[in-house]
């Protein structure tokens, strides 16, 4: 663990399928489905999570603190065999200092000239 | 649901069967749901292709997700067991102990198993090697040697064998080194090794010009003699060493491989053998030396080359009717050369298997048991867990894998104890076989051992995490440590016990039987005084002693010279001496007066040639008649000695001094002159043969050997008669020196390294059996405390409680021994073969052994009845 750092790291650290489901439910709280729908989407169909990969992440995420299941149901008529799960303060912290490593290394590569410049967020 | 739609999700709920149960449980439904709104779009999407594509992707991310999902359910679970294992310690160290030994024993008795009895022979093409020997008819037990000419029969008219090739045994002398040496010589065809496929190490094999008569003599060094007498030094090759009178050159150095039947130092082809060469031996059918090995061409089976060969004997018999006698039926026994080389090794090795495996059998038991025990103080925690979600199929988990640690271990250990007595088991086991230098670890055995610790962590494991199941409700209601045994779980404990009860039974029942025919072989009186005897075994140079005046002076002054040495009191020399594992040779012979009557088969004894002395130096009691003395010089009539059983046997109400009997059918007559006591010639567990004793001066001999008997030790005074001998004749080296009790107790080793070996295996088995019976009745009394304390606060004295749990815990141990002693009665009959003097059922042993394993049960269950008879009932009360 880096010593200066408060930020809390998941340990070993996230990889990139996983920190794709951290940012899934960054937003809203979801079900398994709408990660998978969700992450796909937002890299253009780039990244396609199959289910056995999915809970993989999920139970991991779940056993370090980072995920929860949430308590109450969306709608009465929902399929009661879908979980809603939220990220907790932890994971989002994570999260964050997932992105902000990303974020570093991508200036990195932009001082060498790998990328161009940067992209209007 | 439509039915693809249904078919699909069976489809999917099997694949992910490949997950562990506990992930199935938490996530199996919510995936389903997610595949199937997948599916749904997939369909949409991308029809027929995008229902497959999804399907490739799905299989892949659970082939991917179930081994990781294991490992790391298997991490947790290990990181878990071992956890608890630290807090256990006493008890996890109890259990590694126990199961080590078990599990040691096992590895170390397989490894011989698997070395002798299961790997192929060391030799090319082992399966088809035969050793062959003549048989008179179907009723005569022992086959014989086989003569030159019969050998070359068999080889010509044979239809199922590849080759047969010949050997047989001789001492030579080997000069040309510092010192004169004895060396154990096969003498063998050209081919020998090749039919073995032993090539040479270093040099090169006997080829045909080798055997062809008037050849340069060649010799093959075997591989242990190179290293003992050369160093294993490559330049001996070449070298030229002085035998039987001729020049004889080393052309090669033997690979190590088991040589049977003798272990020799060098080999030359038969050509080179001064008898082998003898135009006697070429010539006559009845000079059988020689032993036959052949390899079966490729299909064959031993008892279709028994039958071929079998053909070719009776043709000889109908061509040769003067060699054969007209009651024989001749016929060739053909023993697969594996079966030949381990007949003595596998009855006990089998046993001890057997032995070792109940060892196993026990310590599994008995940790079953500290399991069960130890359950039942766990109960809290793992109800707890059950109650906070955690699975049965998990904790069933987290058990099986607990035991499955703690058996790793013990197999860890178990090796460790295997591998560390390995070399003194392979020492013990080349009393039975020549192949116990092949004894080691190899990978089969490994593997086996591996397989033991998968058997013994299931044992182990099962029992303990299945008894759980049942309980587990009870658990919760009755809530924790006070609870009584489970019904079940009670009788799994108890039918432990008596398991290992009835197991330690049958052990020591094994070692008691073993121990007693050990006893009673040492009980044996051998006929002789095997104390204070000293023997030097050794061939005279026959080159050099051509007649049996030079025999005869040579001997007359090396006894004279021993003589008179200090602490020598009797000196003789003789042609064998008893157990000195010399081949049994029968002679026939003719009484006087009863040639007319042949309807029996002909008289026959075994002949020994010995100086009037032999009897004086070895304790052998004179009957009747008179010893041999100076007087029965070669001139004189021919006279013999007979021992008590041939007199009983062919003169059973007669007196046989004076009678007169033949050696060449009728041409010379040799009287009787005494009857001397009977001696056990071939080991103390085989009944005396009929024997007759021919005086040395009228039968010189050069291959006999010298004993004295002496005041002390009588390996003090070796030194001196070696020295002696070389004041006799500077050229004539010694063979083996030992005592004669040295003999006597190499000949009783091997059952001794038996009963050693099961005592050890059974008392093993009575520890182990003796603290589980403790073990569980100290548990029955801290879970009753509650139980006594009511009985004592209702006036019951101690010696009531005392004897309370005293007969709960004997009651187990009594059935137990009644299971064993029925167990017994039925299993001891296999090992019938190895027992002497003594019957599998033998009541003395039977009532000792249930004795002794009543009297451990009683031990083990009376310190926790005086713990029960001490039982506060106040305290044991205030505690509910």
């Amino acid at each position: 663990m880096a010593p200066k750092t408060s930020v809390p790291e998941s340990n070993p650290p996230l990889t990139p399928a996983m920190f794709h489901v951290l940012l899934a439910l960054a937003g809203d709280d979801l079900h398994g489905y709408a990660i998978l729908k969700e992450v796909e989407l937002r890299t253009d169909g780039e990244v396609k999570l199959s289910t056995g990969t999915l809970y993989g992440i999920i139970k991991r995420l779940l056993n370090d603190g980072l995920i929860v299941e949430r308590r109450e149901r969306p709608a009465a008529h929902d399929d009661e065999r879908r979980r809603y799960y939220r990220l907790t303060p932890q994971g989002r912290e994570v999260a964050a200092a997932e992105a902000a490593r990303l974020e570093k290394v991508v200036a990195i590569a932009r001082a060498r000239r790998l990328l161009k410049k940067a992209q209007p967020a | 649901m439509t039915e693809p739609e249904r078919r699909a999700t069976n489809r999917f709920r099997m694949l992910l069967r490949l997950l562990p149960a506990e992930f199935r449980g938490d996530f199996g439904p919510e995936m389903e749901q997610v595949f199937v709104a997948q599916r749904e779009e997939a369909a949409r999407e991308g029809g027929k292709m995008g229902i497959w594509r999804l399907w490739w992707e799905t299989a892949k991310g659970i082939f991917t997700a179930a081994p990781r999902e294991h490992l790391s359910m298997l991490r947790q679970d290990s990181a878990f067991a071992l956890r608890m294992m630290r807090k256990n310690l006493g008890f996890t160290i109890a259990a590694i102990i126990v199961l080590g030994l078990g599990i040691g024993a096992n590895t170390a008795i397989f490894s011989v198993v698997n070395a002798v009895l299961l790997k192929p022979l060391p030799y090319e093409h082992g399966e088809r090697l035969l050793m062959l020997r003549e048989r008179l008819s179907r009723s005569a037990p022992a086959g014989r040697n086989v003569s030159v000419p019969e050998m070359l029969d068999y080889r010509r008219q044979n239809r199922s064998l590849d080759a047969i090739v010949e050997y047989h045994n001789m001492q030579f002398i080997l000069l040309g080194r510092a010192e004169p040496e004895q060396v154990e010589t096969g003498v063998v065809s050209w081919n020998f090794f090749d039919v073995f496929g032993a090539k040479p190490l270093l040099g090169r094999n006997f080829a045909p010009e080798d055997e062809k008569e008037g050849a340069p003599a060649v010799l093959l060094l075997s591989y242990e003699y190179w290293l003992r007498s050369f160093g294993g030094d490559p330049i001996v090759i070449g070298k030229v060493f002085r035998m039987n009178d001729k020049p004889h050159t080393v052309i090669g150095v033997l690979p190590p491989f088991p040589q049977y039947p003798h272990e020799n130092d060098v080999y030359m082809p038969s050509s080179a053998c001064p008898f082998r060469s003898g135009t006697h031996m070429i010539a006559n059918r009845q000079m059988r030396m020689l032993r036959l090995f052949a390899r079966m061409k490729p299909g064959t089976r031993s008892t279709e080359a028994e039958a071929d060969l079998s053909t070719v004997a009776a043709a000889m018999q109908k061509e040769f009717p003067n060699d054969y006698p007209d009651d024989a039926q001749p016929g060739v026994e053909a023993t697969p050369l594996k079966a030949e080389l381990t007949r003595d090794a596998k009855p006990t090795m089998l046993f001890l298997l057997a032995a070792a495996g109940f060892v196993l059998l026990i310590a599994c038991a008995n940790v079953a048991n500290l399991n069960l025990a130890r359950m039942v103080r766990r109960e809290r925690e793992l109800g707890v867990r059950t109650a906070m979600g955690a699975s049965r199929v998990r904790l069933f988990r987290q058990l099986v894998t607990e035991s499955s640690l703690l058996a790793l271990l013990g197999g860890a250990l178990g090796l460790l104890l295997a591998n560390g007595g390995l070399h003194l088991l392979s020492a013990y086991v080349a009393r039975f076989t020549p192949r116990a230098r092949e004894v080691h670890i190899d990978l089969v055995v490994l593997l086996f051992t591996l397989g033991v610790v998968l058997f013994v962590s299931v044992l182990t494991g099962t029992a303990p995490a299945v008894a759980r199941r049942e309980n587990l409700i009870t658990t919760l209601k009755e809530g924790g440590s006070q609870s009584t045994l489970g019904f079940v779980r009670g009788r799994l404990r108890s039918a432990l016990i008596v398991a290992q009860v009835a197991v330690s039974f049958l052990l020591l029942i094994g070692a008691g039987l073993t121990v007693r025919s050990l006893i009673n072989l040492q009980r044996v009186d051998p006929g002789f005084r095997p104390d204070n005897v000293l023997t030097v075994q050794f061939s005279l140079d026959f080159s050099r002693y051509t007649t049996n005046e030079k025999t005869l002076a040579f001997w007359e002054s090396l006894l004279q010279k021993v003589q008179s040495l200090p602490g020598v009191t009797a000196v003789a020399a003789a042609g064998d001496f008893p157990l000195d594992k010399s081949p049994a040779f029968s002679n026939q012979f003719l009484i006087e007066g009863h040639q007319g009557d042949s309807t029996d088969a002909k008289p026959t004894a075994e002949l020994n040639v010995i100086t009037p002395e032999y009897l004086s130096v070895l304790g052998i009691p004179l009957f009747s008649g008179r010893n041999f003395i100076q007087h029965d010089h070669p001139e004189s009539p021919k006279v013999a000695l007979i021992n008590q059983s041939t007199a009983q046997r062919y003169w059973r109400n007669e007196d046989p001094v004076g009678r007169r009997i033949s050696f060449d059918n009728g041409k010379t007559w040799t009287q009787i002159i005494g009857v001397i006591g009977d001696v056990h010639e071939h080991g103390l567990d085989v009944p005396a043969n009929d024997f007759i004793y021919l005086p040395f001066t009228q039968y010189p001999q050069n291959g006999p050997a010298l004993m004295a008997r002496t005041q002390g030790d009588p390996m003090a005074v070796a030194r001196a008669v070696v020295q002696r001998l070389y004041e006799v004749d500077p050229n004539q080296p010694a063979g083996r020196i030992q005592s004669l009790e040295q003999y006597r107790a190499d000949s009783i080793a091997a059952p001794r390294l038996t009963a050693n070996l099961l005592g050890l295996f059974a008392l093993l088995a009575l520890a182990i059996a003796a603290a589980g019976i403790g073990g569980v009745m100290a548990l029955a009394v801290s879970q009753r405390t509650h139980e006594i304390g009511v009985r004592m606060a209702i006036g019951a004295r101690p010696a009531e409680i005392v004897r309370m749990i005293l007969s709960q815990g004997m009651g187990l141990a009594l059935v137990g021994v009644a299971i064993g002693v029925a167990a017994a009665f039925a299993l001891t009959r296999a090992v019938k073969s190895l027992l002497f003097g003594v019957t599998p059922s033998d009541p003395a042993t039977f009532l000792a052994v249930a004795a002794v394993l009543a009297a451990a049960a009683l031990a083990a269950c009376y310190l926790p009845a005086r713990r029960a008879a001490k039982v506060d009932p106040l305290r044991a009360l205030r505690a509910e």
